[in-house]
C-alpha cells in the first residue's frame, strides 16, 4: 500500500511538471495565460549542467545533470507573470530574476514535430540565481544568464526540454524491477547492438518531498540516473537466481533467490550514491519484485513484512 | 477473511448443492425436480456458529464452524458437519434425525409471518417460489464430541423454502444432489491450489476414514503456507466431516527447491496442529510427530500408512503452478475438478 501511495505521488509528480499549459489554466481558473516555459542554462560547478524552467503552471523545475545522473529540485514560482521568476529552493537557493528579450524571436524545427514549431524568445534573466547542492556537489551563483520563453504548440514537442530515446520495450529479453516508497529500481538486458555502451540498462530513481512549511512552498526533489552495462553485470542463467552488479553510480550487489518458503527474496547490498547524499539500499529482506524472460514469464513477488 | 466467508459458503452451498433436484433432459431444457429445503441458526456455543440445514428432504446436516484472526492480518478456521437422514417429513415441516450418540432432532416449524414468494431464477420457468420463516419447535440436543460444545434447544430462527418442478433453459438448472451421504461430509477446500509453486499432500485412508493435509505456497505471496485439513468417515447411520484450514506463518512450508533430488520438505503448521512431519523423496516416506487437536480429537497426521507428495515448480517453467499436480491416490475424497489430470 505504502509502495501504491508512493508511486501515486510520484506520477501525481511528474504529470504536474508536464500538464499541458492549457489544463493548468482551466485548473487555475485564472483566464487562459499563455503556454510560456522560461528556461536558463547554467554551468554548476565539478562539470555539473543546470537547466531551470518555469512551467506555464509555475512550476519551478531547477535540473542538475552529469553523466547519465540527473537530479530535479521542484518547486512553486510565487510570480503569475511569464517574465519574472520568484521562487526559493528552502535550504538550497533562490531563483529571483526578470527575463529581458533580447534578438528576434525564431521557430526552430524539431524531429518528430513536423508542423509544430515552438515559438522562442531568446533573452537574458537579470537578477538573482543561487543554488548550493547537498553537500555542496556542485553551486552556481549568478546575476545575469542568457535565458528563452518558448510557447511549445505541444508540451511533447519542446525546443529546450532534452528527451533522450529509450530503447523500445519490445527489444528486451530479461528484466528486473523492485520498488519502495521512495525508490524505483529498473535492470533491462537487450540483445546486443540494441543499446550503445553495451547490454543492459541501469535505471533508478527516487523521489522525496518537503511538506508546505509557514509560506513556503512544497520542495520535491527526484534524482534519476540511467547508465548501460555490459552483460554480465546482469547473470540469469539459472532461472531461479539473478545477480546484478551495475556499474557506478551504483554500488554493491543485489540477488533474487528462492528461498525453502518459495518466496523470492531479493537481498544483497545493492545501493546507488547520488551525488551530495549517503548511499539509497535497493535491495533488501521484503522487498516486492518483479523478474521477467521475455521468453518465457515472470517471477512475481509481492512487498511483505520484515 | 475472505476465507472465513469461503467456508461458511461451502457449508451452504454443501446445503444448497445437495438440495438441488435431478434433471431430466427434455430436448433444449432441463427438468429441475421439486425441492423443499431448510434451516435453522442456532446461534453460537464455545465459539462455534451452529446450524441445522436441510438442503433437501432426505438430508440433515449439524454444522459447527468457527473462524479467527490470527496475527500479521492471518487467519484459521476448523469446522465440523455432521449428515444423516431425515425421518420425518420436510413439506410438512418436520425435521427427525439421530446423531448417533452425539444427538438427536425432532423439530416442527412453527411459522410467522407471510408466506414469501418468489419467481423462480433467471433461465427457468413453471411457478413460484415459496419461502416459510418462523421458529422450530420440540427438541434439539447434541453435544460434540469430547464435549468441545453443547446445544440443547432449538432457539434461532429458521425457514423452510419450496420451489415447484421447474423447466429450465439447458445449463441453467440445479445440479443434480449427491446420493451418498459422504459426499455431504466432504465440502470443497477452503485454499484453490492454482497458483500454487510449493505444494505437499498427505493422506490416508483405513476402516473408511479418510485423512488428507494440504499445504502449499501461492506464487507471489508472502512468507508462508495455507494449509488444510479434511477428515471423512462414517459413523453408525451417519457421516461426519471435520476440518481445518490456516493461512500459515512463515516456517510452516520449507521444501527443496525445484530440480533438487531428492526432494524433501518439512510441513509445521501452528494450533490446531502440533508437531511437524517431513517428506523425504529418497525414502517415500511422511514422518515425524505431526498431528491435529479437533473436534475433541487428537489424529497423528503422519506415518506409514499416509501417502504423500510433493510439488515444487519453477513459474517460469510451469506457469500453471502445482495444479496439474495429481497428488492422491484413487481413494480421495476430493471432488473432481475440470482439467485436473496428469501432464
Amino acid at each position: 500500500m505504502r509502495m501504491r501511495q508512493a508511486a501515486a505521488a510520484v506520477l501525481a509528480l511528474v504529470a504536474l511538471a508536464c500538464i499541458p499549459a492549457s489544463a493548468g489554466a482551466v485548473a487555475e481558473g485564472s483566464g487562459s495565460p499563455p503556454m510560456q516555459w522560461l528556461d536558463i542554462d547554467l554551468a554548476g560547478s565539478n562539470g555539473y549542467s543546470i537547466h531551470v524552467s518555469v512551467n506555464p503552471r509555475r512550476h519551478l523545475i531547477l535540473q542538475v545533470s552529469k553523466e547519465g545522473v540527473e537530479l530535479e529540485y521542484m518547486t512553486r514560482d510565487v510570480l503569475p507573470d511569464a517574465d519574472r521568476v520568484k521562487a526559493k529552493l528552502v535550504g538550497f537557493g533562490t531563483v529571483s530574476v526578470r527575463f529581458h528579450r533580447r534578438g528576434a524571436v525564431r521557430h526552430p524545427s524539431l524531429p518528430g514535430c513536423e508542423g509544430k514549431r515552438p515559438t522562442v524568445q531568446p533573452g537574458v534573466v537579470r537578477g538573482t540565481i543561487k543554488f548550493v547542492g547537498e553537500r555542496e556537489y556542485t553551486q552556481v551563483k549568478v546575476r545575469e544568464a542568457e535565458a528563452a520563453i518558448e510557447e511549445p504548440k505541444s508540451w511533447l514537442c519542446r525546443y529546450a526540454a532534452k528527451f533522450e530515446p529509450r530503447p523500445g520495450q519490445s527489444d528486451w529479453i530479461s528484466k528486473f524491477s523492485t520498488e519502495e516508497e521512495g525508490f524505483y529500481f529498473l535492470a533491462r538486458k537487450y540483445r546486443p547492438g540494441v543499446i550503445e555502451g553495451g547490454e543492459v540498462i541501469y535505471l533508478a530513481e527516487t523521489g522525496e518531498t518537503f511538506k508546505r512549511t509557514a509560506g513556503r512552498p512544497p520542495l520535491t526533489i527526484f534524482r534519476d540516473v540511467s547508465v548501460p552495462a555490459s552483460a554480465s553485470t546482469f547473470r540469469d542463467a539459472h532461472p531461479e537466481r539473478l545477480t546484478l552488479s551495475p556499474p557506478p553510480p551504483f554500488i554493491g550487489t543485489g540477488t533474487l533467490t528462492r528461498t525453502a518458503e518459495s518466496v523470492f527474496a531479493w537481498g544483497g547490498d545493492l545501493a546507488v550514491q547520488f551525488p551530495g547524499i549517503d548511499p539509497i539500499p535497493l535491495a533488501g529482506p521484503g522487498l516486492g519484485s518483479d523478474y521477467c524472460l521475455r521468453e518465457t514469464g515472470c517471477i512475481r513477488q509481492v512487498e511483505y513484512q520484515r | 477473511m475472505v476465507a472465513v466467508g469461503l467456508v461458511v459458503a461451502a457449508v451452504l452451498v454443501l446445503a444448497a448443492g445437495a438440495g438441488q433436484a435431478e434433471l431430466r433432459r427434455a430436448g433444449r431444457f432441463d427438468v429441475q425436480r421439486a425441492l423443499t429445503a431448510g434451516y435453522l441458526s442456532l446461534g453460537k456455543e464455545k465459539g462455534y456458529q451452529l446450524a441445522l440445514s436441510m438442503p433437501n428432504a432426505q438430508v440433515v446436516i449439524f454444522s459447527a464452524v468457527r473462524t479467527e484472526r490470527l496475527q500479521d492480518e492471518r487467519f484459521s478456521g476448523r469446522y465440523s458437519v455432521y449428515v444423516t437422514r431425515n425421518r420425518g417429513s420436510l413439506e410438512r415441516g418436520v425435521v427427525r434425525a439421530r446423531f448417533g450418540s452425539l444427538g438427536r432432532v425432532s423439530l416442527r416449524l412453527r411459522p410467522s409471518g407471510p408466506t414469501r414468494r418468489s419467481d423462480p431464477r433467471s433461465g427457468c420457468e413453471g411457478g413460484l417460489l415459496t419461502a416459510r420463516r418462523g421458529r422450530f419447535v420440540g427438541h434439539l440436543s447434541f453435544r460434540g464430541e469430547g464435549n468441545y460444545f453443547h446445544v440443547a434447544s432449538p432457539k434461532g430462527n429458521g425457514y423452510i423454502a419450496h420451489s415447484p418442478r421447474l423447466r429450465c433453459e439447458q445449463g441453467k438448472a440445479e445440479e443434480r444432489p449427491p446420493r451418498s451421504l459422504r459426499a455431504y461430509a466432504a465440502p470443497n477446500f477452503v485454499f484453490s491450489d492454482e497458483q500454487s509453486i510449493a505444494l505437499l499432500y498427505a493422506s490416508t485412508h483405513s476402516h473408511g476414514r479418510y485423512v488428507g493435509i494440504s499445504a502449499m505456497h501461492r506464487e507471489e505471496s508472502r512468507p508462508g503456507a495455507d494449509v488444510q485439513l479434511k477428515i471423512v468417515e462414517p459413523r453408525r447411520g451417519m457421516v461426519t466431516g471435520h476440518g481445518a484450514f490456516l493461512d500459515g506463518p512463515p516456517g510452516t512450508l520449507l521444501t527443496s527447491r525445484p530440480g533438487a533430488h531428492p526432494a524433501t520438505a518439512t510441513l509445521a503448521p501452528p494450533a490446531p496442529f502440533y508437531g511437524e512431519a517431513a517428506y523425504s523423496e529418497e525414502a517415500d516416506a511422511w514422518t515425524g510427530n505431526l498431528g491435529v487437536k479437533i473436534a475433541g480429537l487428537s489424529l497423528p497426521l503422519s506415518g506409514p500408512d499416509f501417502h504423500a507428495r510433493l510439488c515444487v515448480v519453477n513459474p517460469l517453467r510451469d506457469k500453471d503452478g502445482c495444479d496439474f499436480f495429481k497428488t492422491e491416490p484413487a481413494f480421495i475424497e476430493r471432488p473432481a475438478r475440470p482439467g485436473w489430470m496428469l501432464r
